[in-house]
């Protein structure tokens, strides 16, 4: 925009500002209410602000629920299930891209109707599914359905579509395998995809609340956020500076690493949506 | 010799597509046709007793609250819908203007998708504390009355402004994009022309954008359907049923009732629900082919 008038540039900045305070208000007052005292939460006269701040209220929240284990396993669960998700993601999308067989269109429908059933839709079954192999609560039943992502199938195909099929064809010239041009030639490549699929299925993985919820139940194998809803249950009263703190807990580190990755975290939540 | 796609190595392309086909048809699909096979039989939660029943199952989730949970799940899914549509494409305008400094604020506005949505779904129960939440304490500041999540209509708009604010940012993003995609110099000739931001607004962004604002309202409209954290903390389905969304009273009858709950009435109901995601989402294939022929995504 060329020769924008200042009042209009004016005009801008400030409905940005108000868009940026949407966002942030939450956030803004959890941390206020953080650092409260019981008696400032309390009284609806006293100010916004938390001064002097209670920092040890977030130590109190730490020693109410076992945030350790639960980080531990929100960081296992999310490692494991992006790894699995990208790995056999990336192999069928590959092959669905590179190869001619037979059925092969069957079966890629096949693959993308998992994209059509929201888990939402099938969750009965599938805990009773889990039921039927003694999985209920264990590490197995959390990981195993959720290592495969039918949308990451979808955009490394989309992505190997468009990747030169000269490259593959000088190594097999060169004697390569079938395996070591998939991964010396081809996966080097997809590195962009990769990338930016890393991010939002680590994000989705980490956040999942849902499918944990009903498939366990032992604290030992709490994720971060039905810990937090089990904190919930232990802090008693209506002073909710605590139940804060907990949120403040949660939050801040996936805040941190968004915003240092915040450039990939865009492209794959941009990538992710328009599938 | 011409590449071509390889038509030898078929145990190497099995063998790559082997784990995400395995897994889709053991936790999505087998799945799928049990919940449409068992929405037929009544039994209790455990799945024993099965007693074939048609559609009766069909028929008593309308008698025990579904035909209101559908209902709810109208009214929640077309507002979110609305309020992020209409926030996310305001916002995305703004953020498209090219001054110093905006595309820097582009990133601040995924936050509320990343963080853990528990965690900000107890920051929104926070606000409608009686007397002490942040949204009571400016009410009552301006001497208006009390709003309290155990008021059935407080409630549905709770949920709502939440769901809107958590999510709204993928529309900001997706819109951002989309824009960035217009032809500069169509938009370039028009200010030249004498076209004011209005007028470029309406007659050139908006009619070049109307397939991409289709397919941003499909996904919006698919993501609000499952919608489950934000009424599990605010609200769990209350007050008397007030949230209770398809998925909720899927939910509810599946897990949350324990030994009260109905697994024929919840397959029924899943079956309904994705009747519904699959309209919407043969909608969006439609939306997303038309718009790959005329070249707009």
């Amino acid at each position: 925009m060329i020769g924008m008038r200042l009042p209009a540039k004016t005009a801008i900045y400030l409905l940005v500002g108000v868009s940026v305070l949407l966002v942030a208000f939450p956030l803004l007052w959890m941390v206020a209410a953080a650092l409260k005292t019981q008696s400032q939460i309390i009284n609806p006269n006293a100010s916004l602000l938390p001064l002097p701040p209670r920092w040890g209220n977030i130590a109190t929240a730490w020693d109410v629920a076992p945030f350790g284990t639960f980080f531990l396993n929100t960081a296992i669960f999310s490692v494991v299930t992006t790894v699995g998700q990208i790995a056999t993601g990336m192999l069928a999308g590959y092959a669905f891209a590179m190869f001619d067989f037979p059925a092969k269109r069957v079966l890629f429908y096949l693959v993308m109707s998992g994209l059509m059933i929201p888990f939402t839709v099938v969750i009965v079954p599938v805990v009773q599914l889990l039921a039927d192999f003694g999985w209920v609560d264990t590490w197995q039943g959390l990981l195993v359905p959720n290592i495969a992502s039918a949308l990451g199938c979808f955009l490394f195909r989309q992505y190997f579509l468009s990747a030169p099929l000269e490259l593959g064809e000088a190594a097999r010239i060169d004697g390569a395998s079938e395996w070591r041009i998939f991964w010396s030639v081809y996966r080097p490549l997809a590195q962009p995809m990769t990338a930016a699929f890393t991010v939002i299925a680590f994000l989705q993985n980490w956040n999942n609340f849902l499918f944990p919820l009903v498939v366990t139940s032992s604290e030992h194998l709490m994720m971060i956020s039905q810990g937090l809803t089990i904190f919930q249950g232990q802090i008693t009263g209506t002073a909710y500076n605590l139940l804060m703190a907990g949120s403040l807990i949660a939050v801040v580190p996936v805040l941190i690493v968004a915003m240092i990755a915040q450039r990939k975290v865009v492209e794959g939540l941009t990538i992710g949506a328009l599938r | 010799m011409p590449p071509s796609r390889r038509a030898r190595h078929w145990s190497t392309a099995y063998t790559f597509v082997l784990p995400v086909l395995a897994l889709t048809v053991l936790f999505s699909i087998m799945p799928l046709v049990l919940v449409i096979q068992r929405s037929l039989y009544r039994g209790n939660v455990f799945g024993t007793n099965l007693s074939f029943a048609g559609l009766g199952n069909y028929v008593d989730v309308f008698r025990t609250g579904g035909g209101h949970a559908l209902v709810v799940t109208a009214v929640y899914t077309a507002g979110f819908v609305v309020v992020c549509m209409l926030l996310g494409f305001g916002i995305a305008l703004l953020l498209d203007v090219r001054l110093p400094g905006l595309r820097q604020v582009r990133a601040f506005f995924v936050i509320p998708l990343v963080v853990p949505s528990v965690a900000t779904a107890f920051i929104w129960f926070t606000f409608f504390q009686p007397g002490t939440g942040l949204f009571n304490r400016a009410l009552n500041s301006a001497g208006l009355p009390q709003v309290s999540l155990s008021n059935p209509t407080d409630a549905v708009i709770a949920v709502i402004a939440f769901g809107a604010w958590q999510y709204f940012g993928e529309v900001v993003l997706i819109y951002l994009a989309a824009l960035k995609s217009l032809p500069r110099d169509v938009l370039e000739a028009a200010s030249v022309d004498g076209a004011g931001a209005w007028q470029r607004l309406r007659h050139i962004r908006f009619p070049l954008l109307r397939d991409q604002t289709a397919l941003i309202m499909v996904i919006a409209t698919l993501y609000g359907l499952q919608t489950f954290t934000q009424i599990y903390i605010l609200t769990d389905g209350g007050p008397q049923g007030a949230t209770q969304t398809a998925l909720y009273y899927v939910y509810q009858q599946g897990f949350g009732l324990g030994a009260g709950g109905s697994t024929g009435l919840a397959d029924a109901m899943s079956v309904i629900l994705f009747l519904i995601s699959l309209a919407v989402a043969i909608i969006q294939i439609t939306l997303v082919s038309r718009a790959a022929r005329t070249g707009a995504a």
